[in-house]
């Protein structure tokens, strides 16, 4: 009885390690794609051993498609052409590929894998992004639910970046994420501080990045960001400027009034900046500064709905009503917008009413 | 309860961290399909469709939402408020569309006692039927939306 038991689980054990050696050699011979050519916007091309997902291929090539989710297929958002090579559109990426996008040969990077020679389209500006290695100097309360972290970049040491533009920070693993994932923030610091990349983070519930940061990262602990990204900037006409912002959308705003002290910028601006109790107005101070070191810039802080026993006796509403209080003729102005999907809607109706046209209205929406 | 593939991969995709802190199942040992079949028995009992629950929760964040924040009075002694971030996510069930990262919060005058959903939230509760796993932060009991909502 004995022996047969130990005969079967000899047979058994066998089978395993024959069927796992059979993986193994598979692995090494079938699935060996060898080297592949990516060929990109048909002016650079990449070898690369193939058998990889393309977002990690390009990610190790030291090109960043900008990813939230680390590559697992969830958030849908690290999108490039491919041209040639791809294959078919696969289960996993039909969900976030609209009718246009797969007309126009668009693909989740992170689920197209790398098997064969493929050719790919991405915009040119990828090409100057890069990963940072940052040290976090300073945490400093704004609001209760809003704080600004300064990083200070370690490897490579300088950032060149328009101001407006934004990076991807990475979230370690830890206890709520298996895993790191990436999250967008625009650069709210001055520009000709370019070894230091200042964000403004509100706390969102269960977010993944904004909880570790507020609950877990501590001044001096290393991070990695990658970046910078985005087409949102100050435009060089001198057509007078309507900012409005609110919460964290504060961060491109301040950045690009740092950008206009630095050029002795002399275009008229004001800054409408909304919050809904006084308690969550912040940096007003260092907005007085520029409205000292600016010729031609106003600060309109505006408290929706000031409480019981808060003094305030500035604007009060709406910071889009405040807006239409303000500006009796939109018609000349250029507006920027940074803060809610709401707020930016709101905004764009009451800014066309002004006679702001919306190719005058720039904003971006990180939706 | 036996479950198939898709299942199983949603079932995995939930529980992990990859789009919310902690995942969308807290502490919730059942699966999915027992979480969904669970609530949906709950709502039966309550007297309420899924298609009445998500439509009152659409047009009180529908309601609340212009006032970018500020409290609203949705019915008397109950107010909502409508906060934004940045942002947005898809669905876990994997499916075209995003969902902006707003917050619906609603709030007895009364006893202060508040429900809140996400977009993503409403949405998941509307078409799939999921009202979150036991534990999850944004988890909902059906009887305590249907009596704060009706």
């Amino acid at each position: 009885m004995l022996a047969s038991t130990l005969i079967s689980i000899l047979v058994v054990s066998s089978i395993a390690a024959a069927l796992a050696a059979v993986l193994v050699v598979s692995e090494r011979f079938i699935a060996n794609y060898g080297p592949c050519k990516i060929i990109i916007n048909e002016e650079r091309e990449l070898t690369v051993q193939g058998g990889k997902p393309l977002l990690s291929v390009l990610t190790a090539e030291k090109i960043f498609i900008p990813s939230a989710c680390g590559g697992r297929g969830t958030c849908g958002l690290c999108k490039v052409k491919v041209l040639e090579g791809a294959g078919a559109i696969l289960p996993t990426e039909e969900p976030y590929l609209s009718k246009e996008e797969r007309a126009a040969q668009v693909r989740l990077s992170c689920q197209v894998k790398v098997k064969n020679d493929l050719r790919i389209q991405i915009p040119r500006e990828l090409f100057s992004i890069r990963e940072y290695v940052t040290r976090c100097t300073k945490i400093r309360d704004l609001t209760h639910d809003i704080k600004l972290f300064r990083f200070q970049l370690v490897e490579p040491t300088t950032m060149d970046y328009i101001p407006g533009q934004y990076i991807q920070l990475q979230t370690p693993a830890y206890e709520k994420s298996p895993a790191p994932v990436y999250r967008a923030y625009s650069i709210a610091s001055d520009p000709a501080e370019k070894g230091i990349i200042d964000l403004i983070i509100r706390l969102v519930p269960n977010g993944i990045c904004t909880t570790y940061c507020f609950n877990h990262l501590k001044e001096g602990d290393e991070m990695r960001l990658n970046g910078p990204y985005g087409s949102f900037h100050l435009s060089d006409t001198q057509a007078p400027v309507v900012f409005i912002a609110g919460g964290s959308g504060m961060a491109p705003i301040k950045c690009i009034l740092h950008h206009m002290k630095n050029t002795q910028n002399q275009r008229e601006a004001v800054y409408f900046f909304g919050a809904n109790v006084v308690r969550e107005m912040f940096m007003v101070e260092e907005m007085r500064q520029f409205e000292s070191d600016l010729a031609n810039f106003r600060f309109v802080p505006v408290i929706a709905k000031p409480q019981e026993g808060e003094t305030w006796s500035g604007e009060t509403g709406l910071v889009t009503q405040a807006v239409q209080r303000d500006v009796k003729n939109g018609v000349p102005y250029e507006a920027y917008l940074c803060g809610s999907p709401g707020m930016i809607d709101a905004s764009i109706k009451v800014l066309n009413e002004l006679g702001i046209t919306n190719d005058r209205v720039f904003y971006d929406k990180f939706a | 309860m036996k479950q198939g593939p898709d299942e199983q991969q949603l079932d995995v995709s939930l529980r992990a961290s990859t789009l919310v802190a902690g995942g969308f199942m807290g502490d919730d040992l059942r699966s999915v399909t027992e979480v969904i079949d669970a609530d949906a028995g709950e709502l039966f009992r309550l007297g309420m469709t899924l298609k009445e629950l998500a439509s009152r929760m659409q047009e009180i964040t529908d309601k609340a939402a212009p006032a970018q924040g500020l409290w609203v009075e949705i019915a008397p002694g109950r107010e909502a408020q409508v906060d934004e971030t940045r942002g947005s996510s898809p669905c876990p069930w994997r499916h075209q569309g995003r969902y902006f990262k707003r917050i619906t919060t609603v709030r007895r005058k009364d006893s202060d006692e508040v429900l809140r959903w996400s977009d993503l939230g409403m949405h998941m509760i509307a078409r799939h039927g999921f009202f979150e796993g036991k534990g999850s932060m944004f988890r909902l009991e059906p009887a305590d939306l249907v009596k704060m909502l009706f």
